[in-house]
């Protein structure tokens, strides 16, 4: 199939089955998380460490039919200062053969991992803030080269949302997402409302940013919605897009010529308060968005 | 370091404490962590950024999600007291488990002991948590078997 348009799809969560049911030709791609399809006991498990979940994994096979997948994940955290987890690579290998092979997979550009933890798999909480110098760029990279090999499919790396600035940096956001590209690690998942969470905690605006990324690296686009929470903003996926996400979508959208989906990410929780028909207005408004923008075909996303 | 530069932000993120030490003090970010000149002053910086308090309450409150899903009739039970509790648990428990039905059977193991020390928690906590942590300890052996639902 030789795409046009960028796909229009969701972030596979418990609560997608449902929308699809009302909205199923409105959703054409899915992107599938394998950290939330199976429990990882960590690295020092007696016995084996991943234990899927055969019930959700075969609700998503039905689902996925006839749409084109994805996989994104957070655990790889490849920014942090440890060795890749051979492991979790493999494991998420082993899902995307499952599933019928992940036409691309996109990790966060964001510490979730500490180094010094006093667990094995210890996590931050939250995303934590990447400082952009050589160093950083060469464990990325490296990191990036053995997991496409393992994986087997073009990768995608998603620009966070942060609430505390790391000062002093050698490259920004952009010019280090650029030069991941440049050098053939990967493109980027451009998640608009991280950047437009990043301007309202005090970061750039969504155009100061977008404007320093080279549009040929972006190879999908994240909207979705967040909430105030004590003088800051939330990317809590608990809303429809903000209005101003929308404008930069239209207004720089079309420039990305290897866009090859838009992805709506909602938590499952927020499903009911956000309700279907409010997200199947949120589709066809994405399909207007991607009727705009004309794509060029690159052989490693087209099948 | 930049390893000793990720732990200390990710220290710091867990624990207000740590910050108000960190900004009274900061060279004890020297002390604790090995860090070149210009990772030390970053991490000052963003200590005293105003959005570490925003950061500090997002990762308590992504902590208290697996608690809030699965015990939610404990954590209603413990009232004002909660706030104390988990504080007292992440303290110990700085590091989150990935695997919700882990981390809630940790805090569930963590309150049990508690009582056992003899700490009195309000009438309705015993009664909440013995029910819920029968359920939680019963997802988790689910969760071996592979027939669970989405994690």
């Amino acid at each position: 199939m030789k795409q046009k348009h960028p796909a229009v799809g969701l972030l596979y969560n418990p609560a997608t089955p449902d929308l699809i049911k009302h909205a199923g030709s409105l959703v054409e791609y899915l992107a599938a998380m394998p950290d939330r399809l199976w429990f990882d006991f960590g690295p020092k498990a007696e016995g084996r460490r991943f234990h899927r979940t055969l019930g959700a994994i075969e609700e998503l096979k039905r689902v996925a039919h006839g749409r084109v997948l994805s996989g994104h994940g957070i655990g790889m955290s490849l920014p942090s200062a440890i060795p890749l987890d051979e492991e979790f690579v493999a494991a998420v290998a082993t899902m995307s053969q499952d599933l019928g092979g992940f036409r691309w997979y996109s990790e966060h550009l964001s510490v979730f991992l500490t180094p010094r933890g006093s667990v094995p798999n210890a996590q931050a909480g939250l995303g934590l803030p990447v400082v952009y110098d050589e160093e950083t760029f060469g464990i990325v990279a490296s990191k990036l080269r053995r997991v496409r090999e393992a994986l087997g499919c073009p990768l995608l790396l998603e620009n966070g949302s942060f609430f505390t600035p790391v000062p002093d940096m050698e490259m920004s956001e952009p010019e280090f997402l650029n030069r991941l590209h440049a050098e053939g690690h990967c493109r980027t998942l451009l998640d608009l409302h991280n950047v437009y969470v990043c301007w309202r905690n005090g970061g750039p605006s969504l155009s100061e940013y977008i404007e320093a990324l080279n549009g040929d690296v972006v190879g999908e686009i994240h909207l979705g919605g967040g909430d105030d929470f004590a003088g800051f903003y939330m990317d809590s996926h608990s809303s429809l897009t903000p209005p101003e996400v929308w404008q930069a979508a239209f207004d720089f959208a079309p420039r990305f010529k290897q866009l090859r989906a838009i992805t709506f990410e909602f938590q499952e929780t927020y499903y009911e308060r956000i309700g279907s028909k409010a997200l199947i207005g949120e589709l066809e408004r994405m399909h207007e968005l991607a009727a705009a923008c004309e794509v060029e075909v690159e052989a490693a996303y087209a099948r | 370091m930049l390893a000793d530069f990720q732990q200390a932000l990710a220290d710091m993120t867990a624990s207000p404490r740590l910050c108000t030490e960190a900004r009274f003090d900061p060279d004890l970010l020297k002390r604790k962590y090995e860090l070149t000149e210009r990772e030390w002053l970053r991490l000052v910086a963003i200590v005293q950024h105003q959005g570490m308090e925003c950061a500090c309450i997002v990762y308590r409150a992504n902590r208290l999600a697996p608690l809030a899903l699965n015990i939610p009739k404990t954590c209603k039970a413990l009232g004002s007291e909660l706030r104390a509790v988990v504080s007292e648990f992440w303290d110990k428990f700085p590091e989150t488990n990935v695997h919700f039905f882990v981390e809630t059977d940790r805090f569930c193991r963590f309150l049990k002991a508690k009582m056992a020390e003899g700490w009195t928690f309000a009438p309705g906590v015993e009664p909440a948590l013995r029910l819920e942590s029968a359920a939680v300890a019963a997802a988790l052996q689910e969760s071996y078997t592979e027939q669970g639902a989405e994690a």
